[in-house]
């Protein structure tokens, strides 16, 4: 009844305006206003009204909206209906879409949208909101996570700042899809817009009311994010928006330093100096703010110069990156550290703030750096230190699960500038495999590192180190005669002998190729064994002979090993610079039963080259 | 149930009286037509001074703690004496704060006890009150003799109260015997699309031998007469003032994850007078 009394009344007023024009006097420009658009409060009560239209969204079931008849809001005319698809309905994955006019409403004298919803069962809305014209959508406000029940509720969605809703068309959107794979139906009646005195204590709110310092640099763009509103509801509880940017009047204190326009997108523009960007909404103030700590022009990281084909990179600008899973795990629960990487001039920094610990993830694949001999990283601590910062690089090897560390002091004075370290892959302590690395870690062992930029992370060998030897071992001159061999080209093996028998070891065997001399590789050796054909008497003999070869071994043993069993080390010098040849006089290992010799066995670390295994007569 | 109807019924005759007002506003209805009083001045409390003061310590002393089973409301707040749930605020006000403290929650309760009170006249507060479910603002008074007669004989006028969840409603109460906690008469105010944290409101009882008036903004919404209480009028006697923000029990409920904190009730003056002889 009150609706069709407002109705009623409303076909007077236009004529009571009427009346008073053609009343007037005679008008002069002076009179002439700008063009308003009409201030209709309604989107939906019994029907559509005057010049509302719905379109879908893309992927949507197109029908899920559709006028009801039946199930309406205290047994009015018809109400909103919304069917939400089950999932794998054909038609569409979820329900959304637009409730818009094709000419703009003015709705500055309104300060909420409201309406009453009832859903089928107990459900969330993924969204509601207002604002979303399919196009700018310049005034957007969303609400996420409506609850809905099965009776019907009335709903409130506050505008943040109607006034500068002079010309809206988007009235109404919304988007949802299954709860747990089921479908439901809700409904929306008496959508329109009020001007409620019963919501209060508007706040609003950037950067999550957050006021952010950053350390930047001349050229670096970074988005205003985090933009909500929360307004207190008439039940006393507090309703949070996430509104557009347009809401915001953004103001920087030193435009010379940093901009910021109106989408809210910060360019850093001059410095050294502080601009602090903050925001106000009409004349309220917003909760948040971004102070740019300019540092004036950024110092890039030292170019790479390594060639490309000596490189593994992970993140650089100058060379081909593998893939990467992720730069920030967000190790939970432990982890606080954050990313806020940044782009000047094409070169892109990572930037970790907020920094404990945090890991870089390259597993699929993963870096088999068996042929580097180097972990590069340039390392920037923006924030001045006050004493020794100890930063420590963790290399895990997921096969082989196995880490090594390496911990670098960077002082006071090297911070606030780009420190390059190549670290040696040799002096990752643990570090006994390198052929499946997969994370790369950073730790602040010494707990005063507030954050860091890293650039230019990659293997590399350098070259002086080959990790493979280039000319193959000297060929033995033993006579054959005098000769048990169990691994040569020069002479015949043992017959039978398994070169790689599994004892569990996590050593990668292989042969290969050096100047078209067969060679053995013992790759991430842990322990690694030789199985004879059979039981040898080497008793008649004098030495063991043995050229072996390794760039990145720190520790490396040699067994001879008879039953029992009964076995003895000896210690073999690593790394070697090219090929060491060795004679072992046999008496070295005692107490094996040299008349019984089975086995051979390597125990240590690093990647190994082995060839002209053989027992020797004086 | 009770005070929810009672509110409805007393609430449409407000909306018609409004119209009333409006459309024929030279005549005031009998019931607002109030005999004209000589009110004079005999305590008030202004709340001019620095920021983080606690209130004069001439006027007003603490409840502190959790009383005895949440203030006899199961009542979950402690009251502290600390300038960060009770202080001036430089703007003339002063200003009660109750926190979220994780799983406790702080506010204050001052009184006059000791100090001030008086038997009948007009007192009066501007209020501006916090808000939030679980909120319980209040502006009230207790008989003197509460140290020999225990409550409810005592007597309580609650001049304000008002549940956070409800915004837009106040309550005015009294307490006696026979008629107490569950069970007492009240009467209730609405605004009509405001709230009354949004902005200032006075509220007021006048007080002599016949009866209590209750008013919003000079707005008489309830009066009880001394033949309206089904116990004993236990308003002959002089009360003294209480001002406090609890948090939870069983008048309101408790609060929610979703209640904003901390909360503040902006509290402008308290002034009390009598009828000039």
């Amino acid at each position: 009844m009150k609706t069709n009394m407002l109705i009623r009344l409303k076909k007077y007023i236009p004529i009571v305006f009427l009346a008073a024009l053609f009343m007037g006097c005679e008008r002069d420009l002076t009179d002439l206003q700008p063009v308003t658009f009409p201030d209709n409060p309604e989107v939906f009560i019994d029907g559509f009204t005057a010049g509302l239209n719905y379109a879908a969204f893309g992927g949507s079931v197109p029908t899920a909206f559709d006028v009801d008849k039946k199930e309406t809001y205290n047994n009015s005319e018809a109400s909103m209906r919304f069917d939400v698809p089950n999932a794998g309905d054909p038609r569409g994955a979820y329900a959304g879409g637009v409730f818009f006019t094709g000419t703009g409403r003015n709705l500055t004298g309104y300060n909420a949208l409201t309406f009453w919803a009832k859903a089928s069962q107990s459900a969330v809305i993924d969204v509601v909101g207002f604002g979303n014209d399919l196009g700018a959508s310049e005034y957007q406000v969303t609400i996420s996570g409506m609850q809905v029940s099965t009776n019907w509720q009335k709903y409130i969605i506050p505008l943040p700042n109607s006034s500068v809703l002079t010309a809206e068309r988007g009235m109404f959107y919304y988007s949802t899809g299954p709860v747990d794979g089921k479908g439901y139906s809700f409904w929306v009646d008496e959508l329109k817009f009020e001007n409620l005195g019963t919501i209060a204590h508007p706040q609003f709110i950037i950067l999550n009311g957050q006021d952010q310092v950053e350390t930047s640099f001349v050229g670096v763009e970074k988005m205003i994010t985090g933009l909500t509103s929360v307004f207190n509801l008439p039940t006393g509880v507090n309703q949070t928006l996430n509104i557009a940017p347009a809401y915001f009047e953004f103001t920087s204190s030193n435009p010379s330093i940093a901009t910021v326009d109106a989408a809210g997108k910060v360019l850093v523009t001059g410095g050294p100096g502080q601009s602090v960007i903050t925001a106000k909404v009409g004349d309220a103030e917003v909760n948040g703010s971004l102070t740019i700590q300019s540092q004036g022009v950024f110092q890039l990281a030292p170019v790479p110069t390594r060639p490309v084909e000596n490189v593994i990179s992970v993140f650089s600008n100058a060379y081909p990156n593998v893939p990467v899973n992720y730069y920030n795990g967000y190790w939970e629960p432990y982890q606080t550290t954050l990313s806020a990487d940044f782009e000047v001039d094409g070169d892109q920094v990572l930037n970790y703030t907020n920094f404990n610990f945090v890991g870089i993830e390259f597993s699929s694949p993963a870096i088999d750096a068996s042929a580097m001999t180097h972990l590069h990283a340039d390392i920037f601590i923006p924030a001045a230190l006050t004493g020794n910062a100890q930063m420590r690089f963790e290399l895990v090897d997921l096969v082989a699960t196995v880490s090594g560390t390496f911990t670098t002091t960077i002082t006071p004075g090297q911070s606030q500038q780009w420190v390059s370290l190549d670290i040696p892959l040799s002096n990752f302590a643990g570090l006994s495999a390198k052929n499946n690395l997969g994370q790369l870690i950073f730790v602040d062992v010494s707990e005063n590192i507030a954050g860091f930029y890293a650039d230019n992370i990659y293997f590399f060998n350098d070259g002086t180190q080959p990790s493979s030897p280039a000319t193959a071992a000297p060929v033995p001159t033993h006579p054959a005669a005098n000769v048990t061999s169990v691994f040569s080209d020069t002479y015949p093996s043992v017959p039978g002998t398994d070169l790689n028998p599994d004892w569990g070891q996590a050593t990668v065997v292989t042969t290969v190729q050096i100047q078209g001399n067969n060679t053995l590789k013992l790759a991430g050796l842990n322990y690694q064994g030789i199985q004879f054909g059979a039981s040898q008497d080497v008793s008649s003999m004098g030495f063991l002979h043995l050229d072996f070869w390794t760039a990145n071994s720190t520790a490396l043993s040699i067994f001879l090993i008879s039953p029992g069993p009964v076995e003895t080390p000896y210690t073999l010098t690593v790394p070697t610079s090219g090929w060491s040849s060795i004679d072992i006089p046999l008496s070295s290992f005692a107490p094996v039963s040299l008349t019984d010799v089975i086995q051979l066995k390597f125990d240590g670390n690093g990647d190994i080259y082995l060839d002209n295994v053989y027992f020797r007569k004086n | 149930m009770n005070k929810m109807n009672k509110f409805k019924r007393f609430h449409i005759p407000s909306a018609l009286m409004l119209m009333v007002i409006i459309f024929w506003g030279c005549e005031r209805d009998n019931f607002q037509k109030l005999d004209e009083r000589n009110w004079q001045i005999t305590w008030s409390d202004e709340f001019n001074g620095q920021a983080g003061q606690l209130p004069d310590a001439s006027k007003w002393t603490f409840d502190l703690g959790t009383g005895q089973d949440g203030w006899g409301n199961s009542e979950l707040q402690s009251y502290t004496n600390s300038t960060a749930n009770i202080s001036l605020d430089d703007e003339g006000n002063l200003v009660i704060t109750a926190i979220n403290q994780g799983n406790r929650f702080t506010s204050a309760r001052i009184k006059t006890q000791g100090l001030f009170a008086q038997k009948y006249g007009r007192f009066e507060a501007r209020i501006k009150t916090p808000y939030g479910p679980g909120l319980w603002p209040a502006f009230w008074m207790l008989g003197e003799n509460i140290e020999t007669v225990p409550w409810p004989g005592c007597g309580e006028i609650d001049i304000m109260e008002l549940r956070g969840q409800e915004p837009h409603i106040i309550h005015g109460t009294i307490h006696g015997p026979g008629y107490s906690g569950g069970n007492p008469i009240t009467g209730s105010y609405a605004l009509v699309n405001d709230r009354f944290d949004a902005d200032f409101h006075i509220y007021a009882i006048e007080w002599d031998k016949d009866k209590i008036d209750f008013f919003v903004d000079d707005y008489l919404y309830q009066r009880i007469e001394r033949g309206d209480v089904p116990g004993e009028w236990v308003y002959d006697q002089p009360f003294f003032i209480l001002l406090n923000v609890a948090v939870g029990g069983n008048y309101v409920g408790f609060p929610t994850a979703q209640t904003p904190f901390p909360q503040k009730m902006y509290i402008d003056y308290v002034r009390v007078f009598r009828e000039a002889e």
